[in-house]
């Protein structure tokens, strides 16, 4: 694009104030960006984080609403009607509450002001399960086998399916995610009630009976890849990241890059990601979740926002992600190619909930005691300090610990170091299971599938 | 039932947390003898609520107006020929005493119960966030 076009879609989609619709660490990230773009901040809150202290290094702090997130971080118009008083010419939304939320992006863009992140388009796009599988097979992205259309109503051609695809089969909500919505279908007699209980699940959940139907891979890895494009139809990929360890679909420990997967194999699906961006006119960090089985990429959903797991990334590969996206945003062209990126070492990332280490129960209360780690390649991402009260409104998530070395054995090592100089005291963390995972011998090979961890806890329970 | 005990630390910690949580400014519990008031108050930002306990019941308290939505704080219409009244100020229970425009909407700030304006906690034109205070007063 010329540099005439280049610099008027900069004036028209420039902003010097940002309005942070989060909490939490990461709304304490996206400051920091901001600050070290010399953009100005603007803090919304609700009333039960009014009091923290990561409020007072925003510009300019309102509150606006009560503890409730439904009334406050997912009230659209109250956040909206904080960016009119305040002045703020954008919205960062952070992860979470209304990142992914294609009504809000298009209420601020109506609004005149500059969502910092993707169009409502492409956000609905790939919020629906079915059309992004069409435009990700459009783009040549590899995809768990199945067809991209809905599921038809009577049994006989859902059968049908199901035997050409191959049992086990998933059923899944068009409309779901994060683990919600979805059936293993083990053999065809179990395929009719799966299907009917499925539908009405998703009918109520999600608001559309709208289902489609995959092969179940029963070994997968989870492996993602970051996005970042500009507004002008520049696109890179920033590297690959492995999130097998999960609980429940909840992201415990991720890598990047992804252990033992050649980049002769996941280049291509990379450059595969990229052309979808391009093809669907996409703004800002993605992420394209795969799983990854007997040397496979599948397509499973792409995250249209900042991930939680970004740090990993930014370690390996230097580039501030939360930065270059709020640059996107402005309409600033890219300043680097893909050949630029490069992925120096390994790093990982622990995310430090306030729950029980045993039973995974919440544990709001106050912080007592910290005692963070530091040091050459560790970074503590958080908003808590001593004397911090843990709300029990919100995700339990308090802080992410990240350590970055020259390699993943070294990597390891640092981790467990960080991990043993961590000391929080007064709430209940999950730290002590981090710190067994990181003296698990699997573990430490790497590589390990999705359903590890799950394993791993019910061992552990028996024993 | 077992009568709560409001001398209770662990009570009132509790009260506290829930008025936070809530967006309620403050309580005041009366008790043959002894009185317990909480204010939750935002002029420390990253202090604890200010709980106070008073053991005499005589002698004047004041209170928050609080601001139930965000919006730009007048202490006065903003169309009104004449200048606000000075404070110390004798209002009535639901007397208008400042207004926070939405936009083109204006809407009303009335006073919880009959008392007297003190002090004015948020400035003219300003903008406030929800339960931010906006007058300090002593109810009758």
């Amino acid at each position: 694009m010329p540099n005439g076009q280049n610099n008027a879609v900069e004036r028209e989609r420039g902003f010097d104030t940002v309005l942070i619709a989060n909490r939490g660490e990461i709304a304490l990230r996206i400051l920091r960006a901001c600050k070290d773009l010399g953009l100005k901040t603007v803090m919304v809150c609700s009333q039960a984080d009014r009091q923290a202290s990561y409020g007072a290094l925003a510009d300019t702090l309102l509150c606006i609403g009560p503890a409730s997130a439904g009334k406050s971080y997912l009230n659209k118009d109250a956040i909206l009607l904080a960016a009119r008083l305040s002045g703020a010419g954008a919205i960062h939304p952070g992860y979470g509450f209304l990142s992914e939320n294609a009504a809000f992006s298009k209420a601020i863009e109506d609004a005149g002001m500059v969502f910092i992140g993707p169009s409502a388009h492409s956000i609905a796009t790939m919020g629906d399960k079915i059309a992004a599988k069409s435009a990700m097979i459009a783009a040549g992205v590899p995809c768990v086998p199945g067809p991209d259309s809905e599921l038809p109503d009577d049994h006989a051609s859902v059968a049908a399916i199901a035997s050409e695809i191959g049992y086990p089969v998933i059923v899944k909500a068009a409309g779901g995610g994060g683990g919600r919505g979805m059936r293993v279908v083990l053999d065809a007699g179990a395929l009719q009630e799966s299907v009917a209980i499925t539908r009405e699940e998703a009918r109520q959940a999600f608001g559309s009976p709208a289902l489609y139907m995959e092969k179940f891979l029963q070994h997968p890895r989870h492996i993602e890849i970051q996005v970042l494009c500009d507004v002008h139809g520049n696109a890179i990929w920033l590297g690959h990241r492995d999130c097998s360890m999960q609980r429940r679909h909840q992201k415990v420990i991720e890598e990047a890059p992804a252990p033992g997967i050649a980049p002769e194999i996941i280049g291509p699906v990379a450059q595969a990601c990229v052309e979808a961006c391009r093809q669907i006119g996409y703004r800002g960090v993605g992420t394209f979740e795969f799983l990854y089985e007997d040397g496979g990429f599948y397509f499973i959903e792409m995250n249209t926002r900042l991930q939680v797991e970004h740090p990993v990334t930014e370690m390996t590969s230097g580039i501030d992600i939360v930065q270059a996206q709020i640059r996107a945003a402005q309409g600033i062209p890219l300043t680097i190619g893909q050949a630029d990126v490069v992925v120096d070492g390994h790093a990982f990332e622990c995310r430090i909930n306030a729950e029980d280490p045993e039973t995974f129960m919440p544990s709001a209360g106050t912080i007592t005691a910290l005692t963070l780690p530091s040091g050459q390649g560790v970074r503590v991402d958080t908003h808590v300090h001593a004397g911090y009260t843990v709300p029990p409104y919100y995700d339990s998530l308090i802080g992410k610990l990240i350590v970055h070395a020259p390699t993943r054995t070294e990597a390891i090592v640092k981790m467990q170091a960080a991990l043993s100089e961590i000391e929080i005291e007064g709430i209940s963390t999950n730290l002590p299971l981090l710190r067994a995972l990181f003296d698990d011998e699997r573990f430490a090979v790497g590589g390990t599938d999705i359903h590890y961890l799950e394993t791993w806890l019910k061992r552990r329970s028996a024993s | 039932m077992t009568a709560v005990d409001f001398s209770d630390p662990a009570t009132i910690a509790f009260l506290a947390a829930a008025l936070e949580a809530a967006g309620v400014g403050g309580i005041e519990i009366d008790r043959p003898g002894r009185k317990l008031r909480i204010v939750v108050g935002r002029d420390a930002p990253v202090a604890a609520p200010l709980v106070q306990t008073m053991q005499e019941t005589s002698g004047a308290v004041s209170e928050k107006v609080a601001a139930s939505i965000m919006g730009v704080f007048h202490s006065h219409h903003p169309a009104a020929a004449t200048a606000p009244s000075a404070l110390p100020l004798e209002v009535a229970s639901g007397e208008i005493v400042g207004f926070l425009r939405i936009g083109s909407i204006l809407l009303p700030v009335n006073a919880t119960k009959t008392g007297v304006l003190t002090r004015r906690l948020a400035e003219d034109g300003s903008v406030v966030g929800y339960g931010d205070h906006l007058f300090e007063y002593e109810p009758h």
